[in-house]
């Protein structure tokens, strides 16, 4: 009697804890990549309906009343505080595995290469480079005197290191620098040679690299963050890669800022790196403070200086009444898509996907009802990339007439009930979404949009975004809502169609352009390659495009000289950011 | 006595084999797994990973793995915060620990005086507004009374910081370190005994109603005491008695954090940790922490069985 009730409490207690998490719609900052999971992520308040649907804010925004800011934010004098939803604590690049790491390492470590408000290649640690007549060939010609933040010099051995562990066998990160096909790598990887052929150290400042095939996102993608051989290379050896685990809490970098406390949970406070080849950081303290979930709380009580938030009106009028909050206007390199399930019958046909786009009421879905804090997207592109165009793209615009004419010329007629059917086949739409304000709004607007064109629409709601990619990967959806991660070149949107990820979509035309596209480097050939790809990708549909997300930044009106990218958020500009005295 | 503790050991032992393997199926079990949720990979790197973590491995062997490791006091790797398992328990339990003991107290030591006040005057003014406002307290949901008063407290009156346990940035030590997390839990302390004090409350009200009732309190009363000592010697040492059962109980919740209080106040404490590491799938930690409570649990109870039996002798251990 006794033992069952006992294992009945264990029972019990099991099920309990297997309750699903509550997602989190509202970072402070978004996470710079990784292992976060990325979903369609809706406004987090309002719902209210505004007409023209366009963002309320377009122009940075500078704070009307600086006295209103609270006494917290003015005591400070040498510290910026930036909320994160949750850092754990593994500073290592390469090695971190949650996206919010990946935000302190940005800060711990400079790159060789990083990249500017379009997404194009500038220098940071490497002051130049070459690529080779035959794209193969990258040489990085580093600063003179670059210094690691513990005061030892950082030299072309470092990055030959630091590009070495990657293609070790043990190495379990999620960079994509493994994916490059760097000559002898598969080799090291196998264990058949002692280095990697292709990487070879000319002399302490100058690196090179070949390729066995050309990649034009190689030259940023191995151009980063360097890891230093002296302290993390100390007791590497082929195939051991554990050791790593134990410099987590202890970085060395050579990025702007240095740990100084990680505090589980709470905070990672970091002090000015005076070895920063930029020179020492204008404020001496920044901290990370661990911010779950709605982040409006610490912004107007002054505990954080920073924060992001959907750029609905409601949130653009709430910033502004706060008074000492300067805003700007972000369009984060992502774009939101519905993945299609090319294998099943009806949607192998273009003309059903192209009338479930036209059928779909977008406008209303992702930018009314967000009031604003969206637009409606048609290619796999963000607005801020240096390749996004809207040249020869079809829009797609709203037309239900235009939608079933084109289900008629699919051959699907309507049948009982008002659905249309195809060989005794139903016409339904199995439709898989994350628990989120968003999902709610796209069921319910999508229901009476496809029912006015004849389509049965089942929608199904996970709480628990693991749950629903595995059930995308069994095969039993007809659509489903994701978003990217962050793009930073226009093939990272690309490589989806071509690694197998969206089954059954196999265009020659489409592989081969996208080869084309990564075979040079040239600015200008590429964008008319891109272009070529979006309007092939934007006819075909092989993934319904569906929006952009619009976000706005609040920060403190005390500090000067704040800018986002984004593709590398803070890092670029924070060493300059100032704290004006407090009125 | 001893033979009844190696019995009763050896079923925990058995209880919690049993449980482990439970446990471990249905975290392997359920949809996803660390890998999957991160749409940057390819499905190539996908399985590289699968093979190096190992879990492309059947799932008997993978609790064989677990469980060998497990008995060697080794919990593994968290495979999203990249550490020990015990360190990140080290790291986050004791604040929930600091949080769930204190307002632990404070529910008993309300429910116990307003049990027995309310006993004592049963069906008085006072009882029937108690209990109302007990009522009300137990039926609010807890977050929206969280966020109620993060935005009277902290927001509008500024009186208490809004959430975490320091001040950021804070470099305070000792005495000025106790009073900084003092200020940061009194919210969250405030609404965990809230939300608790009713049942207890109902609870110590009737024991004490059935105690009163019997006759050595009458006994009592005819000998002269006084009703102060009737009510507190006598009485209430009785009611309390049941009350014991519930000791083994709050065991695991002492340790187990509070999702929901946890996330509302930005409390640093393992709830949250294991929440995030849920929707992960990140297996050594949740095996770890699911263990870590069915283990408490089962001394849990064990306790109440051996405190029962030495606070009563009538009850006795077979």
């Amino acid at each position: 009697m006794k033992k069952g009730v006992i294992l009945l409490t264990s029972l019990m207690l099991v099920g309990s804890l297997l309750m699903s998490a509550c997602s989190n719609n509202n970072d402070a900052e978004p996470a710079a990549s990784g292992n976060s999971a990325q979903t369609e992520q809706g406004a987090k308040e309002g719902n209210t309906t505004v007409p023209g649907g366009e963002s309320g804010l377009t122009e940075p925004y500078a704070a009307a009343d600086m006295s209103k800011l609270p006494a917290v934010a003015k005591q400070r004098t040498d510290t910026i505080i930036v909320g994160l939803t949750d850092p754990s604590g593994a500073f290592t690049p390469y090695f971190t595995q949650s996206g919010y790491d990946g935000n302190v390492n940005s800060l711990l470590f400079s790159s060789l290469v990083t990249v500017d408000d379009k997404g194009l290649p500038i220098p940071d640690l490497a002051e130049k480079w070459d690529v080779s007549d035959d794209q193969l060939t990258y040489t990085y010609h580093l600063r003179k005197d670059l210094k690691f933040s513990d005061g030892s010099p950082l030299t072309a051995d470092d990055v030959a290191f630091t590009w070495t562990i990657q293609f070790d066998k043990a190495y379990d990160g999620d960079s994509m620098v493994p994916t490059l096909a760097v000559k002898g790598a598969q080799a090291y990887k196998e264990g058949k040679a002692k280095s990697i052929e292709g990487i070879k150290v000319i002399d302490p400042q100058t690196i090179s690299v070949t390729l066995e095939k050309p990649n034009a996102t190689a030259l940023v993608m191995l151009g980063g963050q360097v890891l230093s051989k002296a302290y993390y290379g100390k007791d590497y050896k082929f195939g051991q890669l554990d050791y790593i685990k134990k410099l987590h809490s202890n970085p060395v970098g050579s990025g702007p800022y240095k740990l100084e406390k990680f505090i589980p949970g709470q905070e990672v406070r970091f002090v000015a790196n005076e070895n920063y080849y930029k020179g020492k950081p204008k404020t001496e303290r920044f901290i990370y403070k661990t911010s779950e979930g709605d982040t409006w709380q610490y912004l107007e009580t002054g505990e954080v200086d920073y924060a992001s938030f959907s750029a609905t009106t409601e949130n653009i009028e709430k910033l502004k009444s706060l008074g000492f909050v300067n805003i700007i206007p972000y369009t984060p390199s992502t774009y939101g898509y519905l993945q299609v399930n090319l294998e099943h019958e009806a949607l192998k046909d273009k003309k059903v996907r192209q009338a479930l786009t036209y059928g779909l009421d977008r406008q209303s879905i992702y930018v009314d009802a967000n009031q604003g804090a969206g637009s409606v997207a048609n290619i796999p592109a963000s607005p801020i990339s240096w390749a996004y165009t809207e040249e020869g793209i079809n829009p797609y615009k709203f037309d239900t007439e235009k939608a079933k004419q084109l289900l008629d010329e699919a051959g699907w007629k309507e049948g009982a009930g008002g659905i249309r059917e195809k060989d005794g086949k139903q016409l339904v739409i199995h439709y898989l979404g994350s628990k989120s304000k968003q999902t709610d709004i796209f069921i319910a607007v999508a229901k009476e949009n496809f029912q006015a064109l004849g389509v049965k629409f089942e929608p199904e709601v996970f709480a628990d975004f693991n749950s629903l990619v595995s059930k995308v990967e069994s095969g039993d959806y007809d659509l489903v809502s994701f978003s990217t991660p962050m793009l930073t070149d226009p093939s990272d949107g690309l490589v989806q169609f071509m690694d197998g990820e969206i089954k059954g979509y196999d265009n020659p035309k489409f592989k081969e352009l996208y080869e084309k596209g990564l075979a040079t480097s040239d600015i200008e050939q590429r964008k008319q390659i891109y272009k070529e790809i979006f309007q092939l990708l934007n006819d075909e549909l092989p993934i319904i495009f569906t929006s952009y997300k619009k976000t706005v930044y609040g920060y403190n009106g005390r500090i000067d000289n704040l800018s986002v990218s984004p593709f590398v958020g803070l890092a670029n500009s924070l060493p300059d950011w100032t704290l004006k005295p407090a009125q | 006595m001893s033979a009844y503790l190696t019995k009763r050991i050896s079923y925990m032992v058995i209880i919690l084999l049993a449980a482990s393997l439970l446990i471990f199926c249905l975290y392997a079990l359920t949809p996803g797994d660390f890998i999957s949720s991160n749409i940057k990979l390819s499905p190539e790197r996908k399985a590289e990973l699968r093979e190096i973590y190992g879990l492309n491995k059947p799932l008997l062997e993978r609790y064989g793995i677990w469980m060998k490791n497990a008995l060697h006091g080794d919990f593994g790797f968290s495979l999203a915060q990249q550490k020990p398992v015990l360190t990140l328990f080290n790291e986050y339990i004791w604040n929930s620990f600091l949080l769930a003991a204190v307002s632990t107290f404070f529910t008993w030591l309300i429910a116990v005086i307003i049990g027995v006040v309310s006993a004592y005057k049963q069906y008085s003014w006072f009882d029937t507004l108690v209990m109302v406002l007990i009522f009300a307290a137990m039926s609010l949901p807890s977050f929206f009374i969280g966020l109620f008063l993060i935005k009277i407290c902290a927001v509008d009156l500024k009186w208490l910081p809004p959430g975490g346990m320091l001040t950021t940035g804070s470099n305070a030590t000792g005495l000025a370190y106790v009073k900084e997390v003092i200020h940061h839990m009194t919210l969250p302390v405030v609404v965990m005994t809230l939300l608790g004090v009713g049942s207890l409350t109902r609870y110590f009200r009737s024991n004490m109603i059935d105690v009163i009732k019997q006759d050595y309190i009458r006994t009592a009363r005819a000998k002269g005491l006084k009703e102060n000592k009737v009510l507190f010697r006598h009485a209430l040492r009785n009611a309390l008695l049941p009350a014991i059962t519930l000791v083994g109980f709050e065991l695991p919740s002492l340790f187990g954090g509070s999702l929901i209080i946890e996330k509302i106040f930005n409390w640093p404490g393992i709830g949250q940790l294991y929440i995030q590491s849920f929707g992960l799938r990140d297996y050594p930690l949740l095996m770890g922490f699911t263990m870590l409570l069915a283990v408490l649990t089962v001394i849990g109870t064990l306790l109440s069985d051996i405190l029962y039996h030495i606070a009563d002798p009538r009850v006795r251990l077979h």
